[in-house]
Order: C-alpha cells, then sequence, then structure tokens
C-alpha cells in the first residue's frame, strides 16, 4: 500500500465531524415554522435565510447532512458486513453457498439501481427506516462480487493451503488469512457504495419517496427549492452545493482509497532539460565504419529512491553482416541498452551520457520525429514476448502491412502481395491465409516469425533481437536463431541478438558482448571468448551451462547486485573467487587486448592461465 | 484455431442469443414471483378506500378479472402465452393495454438515451484521449477537474439548476415537456435538449475518464513499442494501437451506465416533466396498477438484457479474441 492522501480524508472526516456536531451548535429549530418571515432572505438570525415555511435554512441544511450521511453509512456498512460475509462464504465454502450467493448477487446486479429502490420503497412505503435496509440490499451484491473475487484469487495461495494442512478451521482461515487480503478492495467498495447512498437517498427524498417531510433532507429542500425558484432561486441553490461538495468529497477519498490500495505508479514527469541538454551537445556524424556503434552508453532511471544507472559505460561496434550477441542475466542492462539505440527506452529513463551511430548517424539525440523514419526501415527490433508485442486486435498480415507503409509502400497491391512473401520468407507456410490471423491464432514460434518478419520487411542495416527465444519452446528456439541467423547471412544485416544464454549463442554468434550489472566486462571474437574466457563472470557463465563431457552445470554464488547497492569496486568482486583486495578498492577499467577484445578485470593475465573446460 | 472461423462465430452469435433468451425467461419469472409475493392482495388495495374494509363481492370479481383465483401455475402460463404473443394484459386504472402505453413512452426514453450516449461519446472520447496524451499538463488537469465535478452532481441537481438558469432566468427554453417530432420537429428537439444534455453530464464524464485511464493503460503495453520500432507515425499509432485498443473498457463502462439508466431516467423525466418510460412506472407503482407494473419491468429488464447482447456483439466486433479465443 502506498500512502493515502490526506486531503480527501481530511475533507469528509470535517464533513463527518459537523454532522455529528450538529445538536451541539447553537442551530435554530430546523423543524420551527414562521409562516410571516416564509422566504426571507439572509439575516442576523438566519445566516442563510428561510425557506417557504420560514424555517431556518442553515438549521435544515446541517440536519440534512446528518439524516443524509447516517443513511448512507448505515446501508453502505450493512451491505458492507453482509455483503463480504456472503461473498466469503461463496468463495470460500463453494457448492451449494457459491452458486447462492454468486447468483443471486447477479440477479439483483440485473435491476437499475434506482428502479429497485423506486419499486422496494413504494411497496414498503416511505421514510428513513426503509431507506436503509433498501439501501443496503441495493449495494449488497458489489461487496458479494467484491470479496468473492479476492477470496477466489487467495483461496489458493500457498499460505491459506498450509493453514488448513496444519488442521485450521474454515472460519479460522477466513478471519486470519482473508479477511485481511481482501480488506482494501472492500475498503474502497465501502466508500464507493456510501457515496453512491448519498446519491440515491437525495434522489429518493427529491422524489419524495425518501425521508419523510417535515424532516430535513437535501433531496426534498431541493424538491421544495424547486417550486420557489422563481422568488428566491439561493433556496434552491444551498442544499445542491451541500450535496455536490459533500459527493465530492466522498468520491475524492475513493480515488485516494482506490490510489493507495493499488498503485499503479505515477510516473515521473519529464523536465524541460532533460529534452534539451541532449541535443546542445550533438557530435558530429561518421563516415563509413561499423553499421553500429555505440559509445559511453549511460542511462539514468528515477525510482522512488533516487536515480540509479542500469547501463554504464557501454559501449559496443557491430559491422555489417555480423552477429553480435549481447548476453547477460536479467538485470543487466542488456535490453535497455537496445531500447536505447531504438530511442524506446521507457519515459522514467533518460541517456546521461554515450552516442550510438547507426550507420553513421548518431540516434541517441535525435528527436522522436526524426528517429520514426530510421525505426522499421534502418534499424528494427524484435521483441521478447511476441504475444504481447504484437496487436492482439488486428490481423498479423495488417501489422506487418503497417511497417511497409510506414516507410512509404502506399499502393494496396504492393503491400497484398509482398506481405505473403514476408510470412514465406521467415517459414509460414500457407501464408496467404496466415496473413488473415489474429495473434492469438498462432503459435508462440509463429508468432515471433511473424514479428521478425514485420521487423525485415523494410530491410534494415540493423536489427536488434531482445530475447528473441525466451518466450518459446527449446525445440522452436533453435529454428528461430537459425532465421535469424540466415537473414543475417543472406541480406548482410548487423545483428544484434540480446540474450541470457551462452550456449545458445555458441554457434551462431561471431562476437560476444557480456555484460553484468549494467557493465560490459567482456567483449571479443566468440570463438575466442568460448575458448579462452578473460573474466571470471564469463568463465562462470560457462560453467553454469550443461558440459559436453557430461560435468555437472556449476552455478554462480550470490546474486546480482542491486543497481542502487553497487560495490565500490568491480561489480563482480562479491561474487569471484579469484578477487584480490585492488577488486574491492576501485572500478576496474576496460582493458583494450588485440584482436578487438576487451575486458574489466584486473587479472585478466591469471585466468588466461587457468585451463580450459569444453562446453555443450 | 483458425479453421473454420466463420462457423465458430456462427455458434458463439447462436450461444449467446440462447443465454440472453434464458436471462429473459428467468427475469420474467421472477418479476412474476415477486409481484405476487408482495404482501397484501393487490386487489384489496386497490378497491380499499380510505381505511374501509372493500366488499368482498368486488374483490373476488376483481380476482376473477386478474385471473388471480387461478392456480399459480395456470397465473404463470397465461402471462407466459401473453408475453409471447406481446400481450402484457390490461391496466387495472383505465383498462387500456399494457403493451399499448409502453409502446407509446418507450421510444421517448430510448431517444434521451440514445442522445445522451451520442453526447457522451462525441465529448468524452476525444477529450479523454487528450488528456492522456498530455497527461498533467493544462488541459488534463482541468477537464480531470470538471469531470470529478460531473460525477459529483447528482443529476437531479444538475436538470434542476439548468431549468432554473436557462428557462427560470435566461428564457431560453421552456421548463419541460415533450413535443411530438412530428409535426413539431423543432420544438422537439428543443424539449429534448435539456433533458438529454442532463443525463450526459455524467455519462460524458464516466467516458472522459474511462478513456483517459484506458488510454494510459494501453500506451504503456508492449504492442505499442512494437508499433513505435516499426517506425508507425504517432498519429496512427495513437488510432491504430492504442485508442482502439483502448475502447472496449470505454464501451463497457458505457453500456453499463446506459444499463442502469434504463429504468433510471425516473429523475430526469420528474424534473422535466418529459412523459418517458419512467414516469409511467412510477405512476403504475403509485397506483398499484400491478398488470403495467409488471409489464414495464419486464419491458426494461429485456431491454437490459438485449443491451448486454448487443455489448458482446460490439465486443466481438473490438476484439476477435471473444469469438475465437
Amino acid at each position: 500500500m502506498t500512502r493515502l492522501r490526506p486531503g480527501p480524508v481530511l475533507l469528509v472526516a470535517a464533513i463527518a465531524l459537523l454532522a455529528l456536531a450538529v445538536p451541539l451548535l447553537p442551530l435554530a429549530n430546523p423543524l420551527g415554522m414562521a409562516i410571516a418571515h416564509r422566504l426571507a432572505g439572509p439575516s442576523a438570525a438566519h445566516w442563510l435565510g428561510q425557506d417557504q415555511y420560514g424555517r431556518d435554512v442553515l438549521a435544515r441544511l446541517l440536519w440534512g447532512a446528518r439524516v443524509s450521511l447516517s443513511v448512507a453509512l448505515a446501508s453502505s456498512a450493512i451491505a458492507c458486513l453482509l455483503g463480504t460475509a456472503l461473498g466469503i462464504a461463496g468463495g470460500f465454502l463453494g457448492g451449494a453457498a457459491e452458486v447462492l450467493a454468486i447468483r443471486g448477487a447477479d440477479v439483483v446486479l440485473c435491476f437499475p439501481p434506482l428502479l429497485l429502490a423506486l419499486l422496494v420503497v413504494t411497496l414498503l412505503g416511505p421514510g428513513a427506516s426503509t431507506l436503509i435496509p433498501v439501501l443496503a440490499l441495493v449495494y449488497l451484491p458489489g461487496f458479494v462480487r467484491v470479496a468473492y473475487a479476492g477470496v477466489l484469487s487467495v483461496r489458493a495461495a500457498e499460505y491459506v493451503e498450509a493453514m488448513r494442512v496444519l488442521g485450521a478451521g474454515s472460519a479460522r482461515i477466513m478471519a486470519r488469512t482473508i479477511l485481511p487480503n481482501i480488506g482494501g478492495p472492500i475498503l474502497v467498495q465501502l466508500s464507493l457504495s456510501a457515496a453512491a447512498a448519498v446519491v440515491l437517498e437525495s434522489g429518493l427524498s427529491f422524489l419524495g419517496l425518501g425521508v419523510v417531510p417535515p424532516a430535513p433532507s437535501w433531496g426534498a429542500m431541493i424538491a421544495d427549492g424547486r417550486s420557489t425558484m422563481a422568488q428566491s432561486p439561493l433556496l434552491l441553490l444551498w442544499p445542491c452545493l451541500a450535496l455536490s461538495l459533500t459527493i465530492l468529497a466522498m468520491n475524492a477519498l475513493c480515488d485516494a482509497l482506490r490510489d493507495a490500495v493499488d498503485p499503479h505508479g505515477v510516473p515521473r514527469r519529464r523536465r524541460p532539460l532533460d529534452l534539451l541538454a541532449p541535443g546542445l551537445l550533438a557530435p558530429p556524424a561518421r563516415a563509413a565504419g561499423p553499421v553500429l556503434e555505440v559509445s559511453g552508453l549511460t542511462i539514468e532511471i528515477d525510482t522512488p529512491l533516487g536515480p540509479i544507472r542500469p547501463v554504464r559505460d557501454v559501449s559496443l561496434r557491430v559491422a555489417a553482416g555480423e552477429l553480435l550477441a549481447v548476453v547477460g542475466e536479467s538485470g543487466s542492462g542488456k535490453s535497455l541498452t537496445g531500447l536505447a539505440v531504438m530511442g524506446l527506452l521507457p519515459d522514467a529513463a533518460r541517456i546521461v551520457a554515450g552516442h550510438a551511430w547507426v550507420e553513421g548517424l548518431e540516434v541517441l539525440r535525435l528527436s522522436d520525429a526524426a528517429l520514426r523514419p530510421l525505426r522499421g526501415a534502418r534499424m528494427a527490433m524484435v521483441f521478447q514476448d511476441p504475444l504481447s508485442s504484437l496487436n492482439p486486435v488486428h490481423r498479423i498480415g495488417a501489422q506487418i502491412g503497417e511497417a511497409l507503409r510506414a516507410h512509404g509502400v502506399s499502393a494496396r497491391q504492393d503491400i497484398a502481395r509482398r506481405v505473403p512473401e514476408l510470412l514465406r520468407q521467415v517459414g509460414i507456410p500457407d501464408p496467404a491465409r496466415r496473413a488473415g490471423n489474429f495473434p492469438h491464432e498462432l503459435s508462440g514460434g509463429m508468432r515471433q516469425r511473424a514479428m521478425i518478419a514485420m521487423a525485415v520487411a523494410n530491410d534494415p542495416c540493423l536489427l536488434i533481437a531482445d530475447e528473441p527465444t525466451t518466450a518459446l519452446d527449446v525445440t522452436i528456439q533453435a529454428q528461430v536463431l537459425d532465421l535469424l541467423a540466415r537473414f543475417r547471412r543472406e541480406r548482410g544485416m548487423a545483428l544484434v541478438l540480446i540474450t541470457h544464454s551462452l550456449p545458445v549463442v555458441a554457434e551462431i554468434a561471431d562476437r560476444v558482448a557480456v555484460m553484468y550489472a549494467g557493465e560490459l566486462l567482456e567483449v571479443g571474437d566468440a570463438a575466442a571468448i568460448f575458448a579462452r574466457p578473460l573474466h571470471p563472470y564469463t568463465v562462470a557463465l560457462l560453467d553454469s551451462a550443461p558440459a559436453e563431457d557430461g560435468g555437472l552445470p556449476v552455478g554462480i554464488r550470490g546474486a546480482v547486485p542491486l543497481p542502487g547497492r553497487l560495490p565500490p569496486g568491480c561489480v563482480f568482486a562479491p561474487r569471484c573467487d579469484h578477487r584480490i583486495d585492488a577488486c574491492e578498492a576501485a572500478p576496474p577499467p576496460l582493458v583494450e587486448l588485440a584482436d578487438d577484445r576487451a575486458t574489466r578485470c584486473l587479472r585478466w593475465r591469471d585466468l588466461a592461465d587457468l585451463p580450459q573446460r569444453a562446453i555443450a | 484455431m483458425a479453421a473454420g472461423g466463420g462457423h465458430a462465430s456462427v455458434v458463439w452469435v447462436i450461444r449467446r442469443i440462447g443465454t440472453a433468451m434464458l436471462l429473459v425467461w428467468l427475469v420474467a419469472s421472477i418479476v412474476f414471483l415477486a409481484i405476487r409475493c408482495v404482501p397484501g392482495d393487490p386487489a384489496e388495495l386497490l378497491l380499499a378506500q380510505g381505511g374501509a374494509a372493500p366488499d368482498p363481492d368486488a374483490v373476488a370479481q376483481l380476482h376473477h378479472q386478474l385471473g388471480l383465483d387461478q392456480p399459480m401455475w395456470a397465473q404463470y402460463l397465461h402471462s407466459f402465452a401473453g408475453l409471447l404473443t406481446g400481450d402484457l394484459g390490461q391496466s387495472l386504472e383505465d383498462q387500456s393495454p399494457v403493451a399499448g402505453d409502453i409502446l407509446r413512452r418507450l421510444p421517448r426514453t430510448l431517444e434521451l438515451l440514445g442522445v445522451a450516449a451520442v453526447l457522451a461519446l462525441a465529448v468524452g472520447l476525444p477529450t479523454g484521449l487528450l488528456a492522456a496524451l498530455r497527461r498533467g499538463g493544462l488541459f488534463d488537469r482541468a477537464a480531470s477537474g470538471m469531470a470529478a465535478a460531473g460525477l459529483a452532481i447528482p443529476v437531479f441537481v444538475v436538470g434542476t439548476l439548468l431549468v432554473l438558469v436557462f428557462a427560470q432566468q435566461l428564457h431560453w427554453v421552456s421548463a419541460g415537456g415533450y413535443a411530438p417530432l412530428w409535426p413539431s420537429p423543432g420544438r422537439h428537439l428543443a424539449l429534448l435538449a435539456m433533458p438529454a444534455v442532463t443525463i450526459a453530464v455524467g455519462l460524458v464524464a464516466t467516458v472522459f475518464r474511462m478513456t483517459r485511464a484506458a488510454v494510459l493503460d494501453v500506451s504503456l503495453r508492449d504492442h505499442v513499442r512494437t508499433a513505435r520500432a516499426k517506425g508507425v507515425r504517432r498519429r496512427g499509432i495513437v488510432l491504430r494501437h492504442v485508442l482502439r485498443n483502448a475502447l472496449m473498457p470505454v464501451v463497457t463502462v458505457l453500456a453499463l451506465n446506459l444499463g442502469s439508466l434504463l429504468g433510471g431516467t425516473v429523475l430526469v423525466e420528474y424534473v422535466f416533466n418529459y412523459p418517458g418510460l419512467s414516469g409511467l412506472l412510477v405512476d403504475a407503482v403509485n397506483a398499484r396498477d400491478y398488470p403495467e407494473v409488471e409489464g414495464i419491468v419486464l419491458v426494461i429488464s429485456i431491454l437490459f438484457v438485449t443491451l448486454n447482447l448487443l455489448m458482446d456483439f460490439v465486443y466481438a466486433a473490438l476484439d476477435p479474441r471473444v469469438i475465437r479465443p
């Protein structure tokens, strides 16, 4: 739970206190008539004037608050207690109790609330004593549904099972484990019902079916004011204002409660400086060179605990037709690096240092509008989960066609011809029919193939694939990787393959970059890295994979440090068997070696002498 | 999977309609039972004048006239046969056929709701989208504040204040009433405007809030990032990938609200003296006109179920996963 906003709470508390204190206030008798002074304007004795029977409007207004709020609170409290009990019983006991409670609630929900209240009130007669059970009945199903849903979600939870195994009775389990878990939603529902009950009570009283005159009630006061609005419109205004402000305050409380119970996180607003600053330092474009060059990339993300830097000083290079595998555990910053190049970083993240050139064009400082023609045309990206990454409501063919249309292919027949051709190229059988399918109608492997078709539609020079096989079956993984590798070969694309598994890329990668906790730890030729890793983390990654000689995989002890709590020296030092004091003293530099290799280890020379082991 | 997509949707449509008809039957049975379970003999209540016990002969005659002297199952069958042939019985008050009364009043209520719904979508959808796209900006804050106010002011307060300002003070329109579309279309629209706007205030606020929340939610989904990665223009992303996917919750909340408004326009009809279905119901309940009450509640429930059925079809059109999961 996040913190509850105090404003609405205080406001509602103030209104409630005022209503409670009404009998203690020096107010005129709300029922005392003075026909001689009917419709008199405000005076010292009657601050808000007198109504059509000469009664004091202020007194009636405040007493009306008391009636309104007590009816609303009493009815929603009854609905809350009964509804929650029914919902919990239905959800927890199952069987007949479930059918009765839940289906019963559904039937009541079939009737519009006002209609239901109206029917019952007319049959039982008006008055506050009828009003409370009627409103309770109207709001009961809401609580049943909320409680039932809450129970269903925790019913199967492990701790409930555990209590059951320990021999706790049903009643005890319900009271101990389930109630606290559904407390939040029930509280929100209570505030919603109370606010709605104020509206319904005033509406019924307005129709003369709620609180019986002459008892003061806002709804009835508005009805009275209507008949005299030509002479004194103010009489109409006061109860309207009181009623609307009370409901406004209660609605605000509902919103605050909901936000507190269900925190969706309010993202940081972008400072104007963040948008301007990068542009001021725009470096010149570079001529021929690698397709992608990243230099010194550092990304910062604001968190509630302060800014963190999940990517620090990362430099990469990929040539045309080359496959670079970026390997690391989750949280190593590899995906953010890919997103940064594409200009798709989440709003909370910003680039604080570094450059990235795609075909010589610096892309980190480009505006979104300037990046758009590049994205999907010169550089493309394939994401991890193809199901969530495809739009569920558009057909596969339309989504691929959209990529073509975004980059200048406008003729309908061109698109109709090229979409099935692309699907065929990524190995989807019966492409013409598949193009008419929605994403959920394809298998996981098919979906990822469709994603790839979308990415390569405009023959990009750079393709970034972010864990493209993680969401797929093992048997499909190899096929998708082969497909990517083939495209790279046939079309001369630069391919960046982001993965957490080193063995997966052993056969297809040209170069490997190993990332850990936001830093590049080792980079070099794939064959060289597999044969002779020069960083203990790379060694550990290789050891954690199943070995060809049947040796058991060795896990890496410890855990990745949190971005907010990085060690002062080498980020891997706390988990490293080879660390020396120097490792923990200061961050080691990335040492550039021969043959385009680099390592961020002080002891790389010693590592080079260690015996090697073959991997699968 | 995709095989037999057409077949699957036919089965789906038939199943939805079947469920809806089952619900209508259930609701009709409940209404039938509820009316007969209410304490007090309707005939006695109707004939009782000023506390004096009614004449037993008159009560027996009325029982016979209403069919209340027959066994329950016969009454049930009779009322159902009537329902199937569109005969909802006769009003106790003036012996007019209930179905005719309802047919005269219902279109007016539906027109009111229809205009309000169109207003709600026409205003709520674009403002909600704009507020979400410029979240935290001036427009967002102003519109969100107005929506909070729109939700807080009860519908009869809105109506009363509109009457006070536009009818009482400014004399732009008359305070209420109804004129048939033909021969006076201008007056018809003028009289329709205020009650329709009154209902629309709350609906606009609801649609605005839902659109804003749904657009903010959808903007963070993975498929929007994919569309950006494809290089789709901002306009296309907003319309095809954000708004299109955000429509579903918006339609849901609008349908829920319209459903509860079907019988809930009582207050608006009362404030504007608008002769719709709700007013007929209130009169019938006050007069203890049971056949009339039963008929109206039944028709409203059927409309409610039909609305939900229509919603299912709209869902299916909006989200292909509904029909072919």
